[in-house]
């Protein structure tokens, strides 16, 4: 070492390194400290929320709770569908601890759960943190699973609560219910028409999770509790419900309907569907399920050929009618045309008209359904009959622009808004097309054009309750789980389309189309019901000869006829019989939802002073009774008796207490045990009311009727017991008559 | 011959004069510094500690141990050495610290994809680290002896572009890139400084910072990490996975951060926490005020240690002094540009901060020497 370099070594700080290490510094905090730190500003801050937002994106495990569906009831708060906790059982593959476990797992799992072991073991071994193993598990199997898990320490079977739909009855209101998918959506009916209403708010819990997914310890976690769907009470009543479907699928398969029946029952004055039904429907529990008839015929089927027609099928049996199919209404619409001729004063109940069997519009014959010609008639004596002349005259006189303004004004232009989904809209006539006079006059008896089921029975409301056009619905309210009502469906009708006046004709003279014309096979004793008959050729579906030879055929019928509350639409899509008219297939069915349906409704029976004499008693019990006593007790009732035996006590009667029978007929009494005498049933069928109860007593049986006024026109179509039976003397036979009311009108 | 009885020669004025304590601000600043360390190694780590060992202390119990043995090795230096001792291992040290890291490829351990260790029984030191410290006390040692002649090639230029061209060359083969950058700022630093020809400064870079680039890109190592840099996203879950999570726990921090032992990216997300990215969870932690904090206390300290370069006995200790302050400060910038993601991610840790022992033990030592340094400040200097 040099003694310069020693010298320099001891050298002490001078002013140029000082000021050089004083740049550095500068330097170090200048193109250092500063930039690191607006970066620092820029990631932190500026861009926090987005890093934030990415961060808690991954950090964060969100489960959902799904909210309990809304529960279904009826108008009376009869559950017609109803949720029900069940689990979805999965794995979280990461968890799996070897490959032991992965087969302990497989093994438990497709044991308790019956699911196939090789898929369960597959999931173990995905590279992801949630592998569904089942859904819809039931609570027992739910706690099988639990305590295998606890068994065997098992972290990487978890559970999660879901929830499934039950409909306790089956295919019950199956049309207006509706059914969920496996994902909790309503797929039909209500149950999708109102799915968000009766979904709910899901909940969620927010755990945070560490990178390998499992919760992290004493970190925090949030609980966003679930909103439940409301309950959404129906306008239907269980009840109406019942026998409608009962009537309507005994109708469908009697008359060996094609294209399935559709049948409402509405309240005209608020528009509340008190029953609809589509008949052959489906079990809302198993909406999938096919026939068995069905699966014969697509056996051949492959692939996707079987599933177009799997899907078909399923479309059209889950096919609400009512809403989604549109018709030619036929004579049903000529309350509607009556309706307007009235309120604008172009005809009146006793205009006359002639009816030669035809009507000339132009050129252009149009025939009337009695090709002999119903000859001179009034108004109303045309709608009894049901006579197209007539009503192309009205129809005619009414004029284009009247005809098309009420056609809007009863709301067949447009979707009535009823709560299901998938209404269609009607085929109407345009302006240029009923300016055409054979359209407007066609369009009076109800054909070329089309409407759906219940934008007729919404128009034949208006035309019958005064004159308002209705809002027809099926939901009532929302209540919540305590029941207190959270929401109501307002009721109040869209506007008036005819004055109260011309409905109250129209509904006169509907009551006389059922009393006295074609429509008589709904007649009710003690009901005022009024109706109107359709058979509507399906004028758009002819064969290769240009004939029409399909034709729904309906009825509509209104209760009671002096103040309408209830309206019923019944509809049979190509039935397959010989005869082909609504007054005979229809009328009878309406007439027996009424039977049943208006007692329950609570409106009181009003009887002619014809009805009350022949009106039906109902049978006392006198059995116990000494036969003195007896025989006062029914001379008192009304009914006259027959004493089998010597003995002084009664022993037994036929008929049996409760049956409600016509004054004047006989009961029968036994005073000994063994004295009951069998005899056979006489054959009444084709008989007069007068013939067949004339039979039948004088054979030593009591007559009921069914569907006759008393009149001698209809004879006997049905009996209760066949012919050549044996039955206890006095035994009650019920006869069904029905009014001969010729072919299509 | 001791300096104090240099002092009453009147021709040298600026003679060093013994104080009698070491500088208490910047012992302080450094106590603070590693007490807040400690604690966040602890935060960081105890979630991966727990899930990986099953003892959430498994890394602040070693780390807290080094700490001990460094702040006795900082008393240590700080009270016992002295610049004349300084001197005396200047050279020796360098001479060491190559001869370690020629071993390194023969004898060194795999960490990480790249050789950078030594192991000697339980014990396993960074050969880099030393050659920090061996390059600041003989690049000190070799200015200060060459006077003016600094200002020349020969003894300006020449020896230290061959000291860091056979330091940097037996690094890049590690390789260690960080350790590289810093070995050559803090050279440069010391040697502008030192008073070489400014004009040879910027020969330098322009030969230099060139063959660095080239050197850099012919790496495919080196490629892959840029790759990353300027879009980590591309491989969110391979090679950017590390500066992704970095910026998220950086971002979701905000301006108040989640609170001391509240982070969420430490729970297995970022990878080693505790380690080169512990600055992250800081800032998910503390927020930008707890990292600005930081930054401050560390700038303050910079600047203390500049002021003890400033008062120093002689120009070697000045230039010990601010070497050691130039690589720390240094070190800082460079681990939050990594975290924040300003620059590519090159494996440099944030002194008193990030979990290691013999990083923290080198640490220490120097800081040590400042503080012995500091013994000997001239007053009002």
């Amino acid at each position: 070492m040099s003694g310069s370099a020693n010298k320099n070594l001891k050298a002490t700080v001078n002013k140029r390194t000082r000021k050089r290490m004083l740049v550095i510094f500068v330097i170090f905090i200048l193109l250092g400290v500063v930039p690191v730190f607006i970066n620092l500003f820029y990631v932190q801050i500026v861009k926090h929320d987005f890093y934030l937002g990415k961060a808690t994106t991954q950090q964060m495990r969100n489960a959902t709770i799904t909210p309990a569906r809304g529960t279904i009831y009826d108008r009376n708060m009869k559950k017609l569908a109803v949720s029900a906790t069940v689990e979805t059982v999965y794995i979280n593959p990461s968890s799996v601890e070897s490959d032991e476990q992965a087969e302990l797992i497989a093994d438990g799992l497709s044991d308790i759960l019956g699911v196939d072991r090789e898929t369960v073991l597959e999931k173990t071994k995905k590279k992801n943190y949630y592998e569904i193993i089942k859904r819809k598990v039931e609570k027992e199997e739910a706690d099988r699973v639990r305590e295998f898990k606890v068994e065997h320490k098992l972290k990487a079977i978890e559970l999660v609560e879901d929830t499934k739909r039950y409909y306790p009855y089956g295919n019950f209101a199956s049309s207006v219910i509706g059914f969920v998918g496996t994902d909790n959506y309503g797929l039909q009916g209500v149950e999708a028409y109102y799915d968000e209403e009766l979904q709910g708010l899901p909940g969620k819990i927010t755990s945070a999770k560490n990178a390998s997914g499992t919760a992290m310890p004493l970190e925090y976690e949030q609980y966003i509790d679930p909103e439940n769907g409301k309950n959404l009470v129906l306008t239907i009543d269980e009840v109406v419900q019942h026998y409608v479907e009962k009537h309507l699928e005994n109708a469908v398969i009697e008359h060996n309907v094609q294209q399935r029946g559709a049948a409402i029952v509405m309240n005209v004055k608020t528009g509340e569907i008190l029953a609809l039904a589509n008949k052959p429907d489906y079990d809302l529990n198993d909406p999938f399920a096919l026939t068995d008839e069905f699966e014969l015929s697509i056996e051949s089927l492959e692939g996707d050929e079987y599933n177009a027609a799997v899907s078909e099928y399923l479309n059209q049996i889950w096919r609400n009618k009512v809403v989604s199919d549109t018709y030619e209404p036929g004579s049903v619409f000529k309350t509607v045309t009556a309706a307007i001729g009235l309120e604008e004063k172009k005809v009146s109940l006793d205009s006359t008209f002639y009816c030669p069997g035809y009507y000339m519009v132009g050129k252009t014959r149009v025939g009337c359904w009695k090709h002999a010609g119903h000859g001179s008639e009034t108004f109303l004596k045309g709608l009894e009959n049901s006579c197209n002349p007539v009503f192309m005259q009205v129809g005619l006189s009414i004029g284009t622009d009247l005809f098309y303004k009420y056609f809007d004004a009863f709301g067949l232009r447009e979707k009535t808004g009823i709560d299901l989904p998938g209404e269609a809209e009607g085929i109407p006539h345009t302006y240029e097309n009923l300016s055409n006079p054979i359209s407007l006059a066609t369009s009076s008896f109800g054909q070329t054009f089309k409407v759906t089921p219940i934008q007729m029975l919404t128009a034949v409301a208006a035309v019958t309750n005064g004159g308002y056009l209705v809002q027809p619905h099926v939901a009532k309210e929302f209540v919540d789980d305590n029941g207190v009502v959270i929401q109501s469906v307002d009721t109040t009708p869209k506007r008036q389309v005819i004055s109260a006046e011309t409905s109250a004709t129209v509904a006169n003279m509907m009551e006389q189309v059922v009393s006295s014309g074609t429509g008589g096979n709904a007649y009710l004793q003690g009901y005022r019901i009024g109706g109107k008959t359709a058979t509507s050729e399906k004028t758009d579906q002819r064969d290769e000869n240009g004939q029409v030879t399909k034709y729904s055929v309906s009825f509509v019928g209104i209760a009671p006829a002096d103040d309408p509350m209830y309206a019923i639409l019944v509809m049979l899509d190509e039935p397959n019989t010989s005869v082909t008219s609504g007054g005979q297939l229809v009328a009878p069915v309406v007439r027996n939802i009424f039977n049943d349906i208006l007692p329950y409704l609570g409106v009181v029976p009003q009887y002619t002073p014809e009805e009350l004499a022949n009106l039906e008693i109902s049978v006392p019990n006198v059995i116990g009774s000494d036969v003195k006593t007896a025989k006062t007790e029914l001379s008192n009732a009304g009914f006259t008796y027959r004493i089998e035996g010597e003995g002084q006590t009664v022993v037994d009667q036929v008929p049996k207490t409760g049956e409600r029978l016509s004054k004047g007929s006989s009961i029968i009494l036994y005073t000994a045990e063994s004295a009951t005498s069998s005899l056979i049933v006489p054959d009444v069928i084709g008989c007069t009311p007068a013939e067949a109860k004339e039979r039948l007593e004088a054979a030593g049986f009591n007559i009921k009727e069914i569907g006759t006024l008393g009149e001698t026109d209809c004879f006997a179509v049905k009996q209760s017991l066949a012919h050549g039976t044996a039955a206890a003397a006095g035994t009650v036979v019920e006869v069904t008559f029905l009014k001969d009311t010729h072919g299509a009108e | 011959m001791t300096k104090s009885r240099k002092r009453p020669v009147a021709a040298e004025p600026l003679q060093p004069k013994k104080s009698k304590s070491i500088d208490l601000p910047f012992l302080l600043m450094v106590a603070i510094l590693c007490m807040m360390g400690i604690v966040m190694v602890f935060s960081a780590s105890y979630a991966s500690a727990y899930y990986k060992y099953g003892n959430s202390y498994y890394f602040v119990q070693d780390q807290l141990i080094w700490l001990i043995l460094g702040v006795i090795v900082m008393f240590v230096m700080a009270f016992m050495s002295t610049p004349k001792f300084l001197k005396v291992i200047a050279i020796p040290s360098l001479v060491v610290a190559v001869g370690l890291l020629a071993l390194v490829p023969f004898i060194g351990v795999v960490r990480n994809d790249a050789k950078r260790w030594l192991k000697f029984g339980p014990i396993s030191i960074q050969p880099s680290e030393i050659a920090k410290i061996a390059i600041i006390l003989s690049f000190a040692y070799l200015i200060t002896r060459s006077g003016e002649k600094i200002k020349t090639f020969r003894y300006g230029i020449l020896p230290y572009v061959g000291i860091l061209g056979v330091v940097g060359f037996l690094l890049i083969k590690q390789p260690h890139y960080s350790a590289t950058i810093l070995i050559f700022a803090v050279g440069g630093a010391m040697l502008i400084v030192g008073g070489i020809n400014l004009k040879w400064v910027a020969g330098l870079a322009a030969v230099v910072i060139p063959a660095a680039a080239i050197i850099f890109m012919k790496s495919s190592y080196a490629l892959s990490r840029i790759q990353r840099w300027l879009d980590p996203w591309s491989d969110p879950l391979g090679k950017g996975y590390q500066t992704i999570q970095s910026l998220y726990a950086v971002g979701s921090g905000g301006l108040f951060g989640l609170g001391l032992g509240k982070s969420r990216q430490k729970q297995l997300y970022l990878p080693e926490p505790q380690n080169d990215f512990i600055f992250a969870i800081v800032c998910e932690e503390l927020g930008l005020i707890g990292a600005l904090i930081i930054l401050l206390l560390f700038v303050a300290l910079v600047w203390r240690g500049f002021l003890i370069a400033f008062r120093a006995p002689d120009r070697f200790s000045a230039l010990v002094v601010m070497g050691i302050m130039v690589k720390l400060g240094l070190q800082v910038v460079l681990n939050v540009a990594v975290v924040t993601n300003l620059m590519p991610n090159t494996g440099i840790s944030l002194p008193f901060f990030s979990a290691g022992g013999s990083a923290l033990l080198v640490q220490m030592f120097e800081m040590g020497i400042v503080l012995g340094v500091s013994r000997y400040s001239r007053s009002g200097g």
